[in-house]
């Protein structure tokens, strides 16, 4: 399994001929599998496709991988949807025709999203998931649908509206469902130890349950079976509850998995009669928009929650490195950097104040608990010095003093501290930067 | 995943090496490291440090398939590993009185297969961070598909199973420095291993399993609690195999995998040196209670000491010492304070060009075990004033060596006026010492290892900065390695510590220089 190449890398190459011809052959056996699978939960194959499944494959990949590979995956796409369009009885022309609407489609698609977000996509950014949809998806599913519909009244067909809103519509889904999916498993590395710790796997994997679980007893029931009745319907809301479950402790990897399988699950059933969306006599509805709304709540729910969460822990990841630079400085002058304010009296120490002075930041909470450091023939000047600084009175100054450190270290103190004042030149804190240097141990 | 792979026959292991010649009296203790998958004696450590410090001759090895690309582990088999290690161990176990096996990691499993084979009955047994299960908290959730895996044509050797954050570090300061190292594509440890090299660790995994209770020498297992890779499932699956008589267990509360380096590496290392019987460097309370020292042996070493003493000789006391031979200056002044290692030279020197101190009227000492209570008197004098502290040396001893000393004065005020303030720049290290800290972590961070002349060339240098001149007797012809670096740092004999450090430094910016170029 190779890893995935890093954002900005620039690797151009394409892959050796074997790699190239592997690669698409993947694609073009993708495209057909999936395709198939379209066919089989559509609501009625003549006429209504629920859900378009391939494309997504296609459009997920080109985000995935350099753009070096776009040609392989295009020729690939194109393969599968020519192959998959004979077997359904298309003339070879026709079939063609079909192949390049596909790889036009995704490629411009694909295209777009790259004007709009950085390249390979990672989904771990809301700004990327909205460039996905907004950018790709729906002009994937748009631009497909516009040719689809000028070819067929182009060809003579008197369906043009009904061809648009079925191709978009399915096609939309379709590629919000497996494009994520593509796009989260495309960086899958196998790993020695780290990434998601075991409990959390385990929570998620019975969230997981669950929820397959429940759209389970949902869908899988004819409508006069309905499980709990005429509440069934209203019911459709639980699942969302635990995808958004999983799509926090399992991330993109097992959001767009678990969403794909649910939604296999509400779509097969619905074809089939089941399930809280097939149609009832004296019902108004339309059962296939239907359960597309709710396949696509399913998807955009855990993958939203996952993508947000993706996002907070890389904000919480660069916040750490931050901290840990920082530290690592000041550790190595040896320094100490207080913040103290003087209305609250709130002290807070950052640095290796155990390394230098012997005491956890939380021992040094107050003022009070810094001055008791301070050695005894200072501790007077050094107090009166801290009231003139609280007064606001000092804006640059700098302070030497005796510490004595918890197991008796002696610690010459040069403290330099700034005011930082409001917008109206009023004290609101005190900055100090403590240069700290141990001078002996005081040894009974 | 079968967490009890069925163990399977082991090739026979390499012939035995020519047999050496017996250890000569004095010969110190030994101790067999072994390093981790993928990793390399970076994985333990300051442990080689440690214990030569403590007085004991360290051999390691490269395990096959480390320590040149991780492609080449493809083709390596557990017997390989366990050949190496019997192999090595045999060459080396005639050479010392005792002879300990330690390992980290996959080290520790091969440490133990080792001990169950050879019947290790020679020393002892270290067991830091065994996998006996590769079940800690951070292990992926496929993990328990990688037999079926095993399985697949071609799978194995081209499969990349990588190193991932957190590293086996929950130090994140230590963490990111890994981190960077990885990055910076360092040599230190492979990013990754092939899929192949994983099932033969879960081979080994099955040897130890089946043979954990054929080893008969005190073991001990250092594991942590919150070990990402491995839980503390396997240290009890060892001590219980082991049995409680002979296998004792010590649980780190504040580290991961690895436990050399982490934050608990300094429980670890005085465990390790504590179970090994070392000398501890400012230990005197252990020291009471096992000296190993006759008393005709503890009153010459005292005898020396005092003399040493007596002649302002401060340097010359490092010659009866261990190398952290740590000093105890008691107020609050220029050389008060505790000086340990490397520090005791700048102490010796300060306190040598404040007025020449040395000790005279010594009194007649009082043994407890190995530790001598001696009455004495400091006595120093400059230009504008003279000293005369009257009070009592602590002096402990171990081994024939001396590991701490501690001055008890009367009147610690007196000792206070005469040497003067503190003097935070006399007492924090030089810029020269400063530049040679920087150039010693530098040489680990190389990307080529220098070859063998410069590698002699650093060994050589640090010695004389920081021990001095070449002492102790030079190794035998069979022993090439260790003759060569002794032969090296001899030849520096006479060189200042200050040249020495020097030299190093500059040495080391032109391997870094040319590394760049």
């Amino acid at each position: 399994m190779q890893p995935r190449l890093r954002r900005g890398e620039s690797v151009l190459s394409k892959g050796s001929p074997v790699q190239q011809l592997l690669l698409a052959v993947f694609v073009a056996a993708a495209y057909v599998a999936l395709a198939s699978i379209s066919a089989a939960v559509a609501y009625s194959p003549a006429d209504a496709w629920t859900v378009w499944l391939p494309s997504g494959v296609v459009f997920g990949l080109l985000l995935s991988l350099q753009r070096a590979r776009w040609p392989v995956i295009l020729a690939g796409g194109w393969v599968g949807a020519t192959i998959f369009a004979v077997g359904l009885g298309s003339g070879p022309l026709a079939s063609a025709g079909y192949g390049f609407i596909e790889v036009i489609a995704c490629g411009a698609a694909a295209f777009f999203v790259s004007r709009l977000t950085t390249l390979p996509a990672r989904l771990d950014s809301a700004r990327e998931l909205v460039a996905i949809i907004l950018g790709g998806a729906l002009p994937l599913a748009l631009i497909g649908a516009g040719m689809a519909t000028f070819w067929h009244v182009a060809d003579g067909g008197s369906t043009g509206a009904t061809t648009f809103e079925i191709w978009a519509l399915s096609n939309f889904l379709g590629t919000l469902l497996v494009a994520p999916m593509v796009i989260a498993w495309s960086g899958m590395r196998a790993k020695r130890s780290g990434g998601m710790p075991m409990p959390v796997f385990v929570a998620g994997a019975v969230v997981a349950v669950l929820f397959l679980g429940v759209m389970w007893l949902l869908f899988d029931r004819p409508v006069e079976k309905r499980i709990f009745g005429s509440a069934g319907p209203t019911l459709t809301y639980i699942p969302i509850v635990f995808m958004a479950l999983v799509g926090l402790l399992w991330g993109t990897r097992g959001a767009t998995a678990v969403a794909f399988i649910g939604a296999l699950i509400a779509m097969v059933n619905t074809a089939q009669g089941e399930g809280p969306f097939a149609g009832v006599p004296g019902f108004t509805g339309d059962p296939e928009l239907e359960v597309e709304a709710y396949a696509l709540a399913i998807g955009l729910t855990g993958l939203l929650i996952a993508v947000l969460a993706a996002a907070q822990r890389n904000a919480v990841r660069a916040a750490r490195e931050w901290k840990t630079r920082f530290e690592a400085t000041i550790g190595a002058h040896r320094l100490l950097a207080y913040d103290w304010d003087p209305a609250s009296g709130r002290f807070v120490v950052t640095g290796d104040s155990v390394q230098l002075l012997g005491r956890t930041p939380v021992q040094l909470s107050t003022l009070a608990d810094w001055l008791a450091m301070v050695a005894p023939e200072d501790r007077e000047r050094v107090t009166a010095h801290f009231d003139t600084r609280a007064r606001g009175a000092l804006d640059d100054d700098v302070l030497d003093y005796t510490l004595t450190g918890a197991d008796g270290q002696v610690v010459k103190a040069t403290d330099d501290a700034r005011p930082i004042r409001d917008h109206e030149g009023s004290l609101h804190r005190i900055a100090g930067i403590v240069r700290t240097a141990t001078t002996a141990r005081s040894v009974a | 995943m079968s967490e009890t792979a069925a163990p399977e026959v082991v090739a026979p292991a390499a012939p035995i090496a020519p047999s050496t010649p017996p250890p000569t009296a004095g010969t110190p203790d030994a101790v067999f490291l072994i390093h981790g998958l993928g990793g390399t004696q970076y994985d333990l450590g300051s442990m080689h440090k440690r214990l030569k410090n403590a007085g004991f001759v360290t051999h390691s090895l490269t395990l096959p398939g480390h320590g040149t690309a991780p492609e080449d582990l493809a083709n390596v088999t557990a017997e390989d590993w366990i050949d190496a290690v019997v192999a090595k161990y045999r060459e080396i176990k005639d050479q010392h009185p005792r002879l300990h096996v330690m390992g980290m990691c996959m080290g520790a499993l091969l440490a133990a297969t080792l001990a169950q084979r050879e019947r290790h009955a020679k020393g002892q047994l270290v067991l830091l961070a065994p996998p006996v299960y590769i079940d800690g908290w951070a292990t992926p959730w496929y993990r328990g598909l990688r037999p079926l895996m095993y399985y697949v044509p071609g799978i194995g050797r081209t499969m990349k199973i990588e190193e991932e954050d957190p590293f086996g570090i929950k130090n994140e300061q230590l963490r990111a420095i890994v981190k960077a190292k990885f990055e910076r594509g360092e040599n230190f440890h492979y990013r990754w291993v092939p899929l192949e090299c994983i099932r033969q660790v879960d081979r080994l995994r099955g040897f130890v399993m089946k043979g954990a209770q054929d080893i008969r020498c005190p073991t001990l297992i250092v594991h942590a609690r919150e070990d990402e890779l491995t839980s503390l499932r396997s240290a009890n699956f060892l001590v219980e195999k082991i049995g409680g008589g002979r296998a004792r267990m010590v649980v780190l509360e504040d580290s991961y995998h690895m436990v050399c380096v982490d934050n608990d590496r300094e429980i670890v290392a005085k465990n390790v040196l504590e179970f090994f019987g070392a000398a501890l460097p400012g230990a005197t309370s252990s020291l009471a209670n096992e000296p190993k020292m006759t008393p005709e042996a503890l009153q010459a070493a005292v005898a020396a000491a005092t003399q040493r003493l007596a002649e302002g000789d401060w340097t010359g006391l490092r010659d009866l010492s261990i190398p952290d031979l740590a000093w105890v200056q008691p107020g609050v002044n220029r050389v008060s304070g505790a000086h340990a290692g490397k520090t005791f030279a700048s102490f010796a020197s300060r306190i040598a060009a404040g007025g020449a101190p040395r000790f005279t009227a010594f009194g007649s000492p009082t043994f407890n075990r190995g530790v001598a209570l001696v009455p004495a008197t400091l006595v120093a004098a400059r230009d504008d004033a003279s000293l005369e502290s009257q009070g009592a040396l602590l002096l402990a001893f171990h081994g024939g060596k001396l590991l701490e000393a501690r001055w008890f004065a009367d009147d610690v005020d007196r000792e206070d006026a005469f040497f003067g303030e503190p003097d935070p720049v006399a007492a924090g290290p030089s810029a020269l010492e400063t530049s040679f800290e920087a150039a010693i972590a530098a040489s680990k961070t190389m990307k080529k290892a220098p070859d063998n002349d410069a590698l002699l060339a650093l060994y050589s240098l640090y010695k004389q900065a920081t021990v001095g001149d070449a002492s102790g007797e030079r190794p035998g012809a069979l022993d090439m390695v260790n003759r060569a670096k002794y032969d090296a740092w001899s030849a520096r004999k006479g060189t200042a510590a200050a040249e020495a450090m020097q030299a190093y430094v500059e040495l080391v910016g032109k391997l870094r220089d040319g590394e760049g170029s």
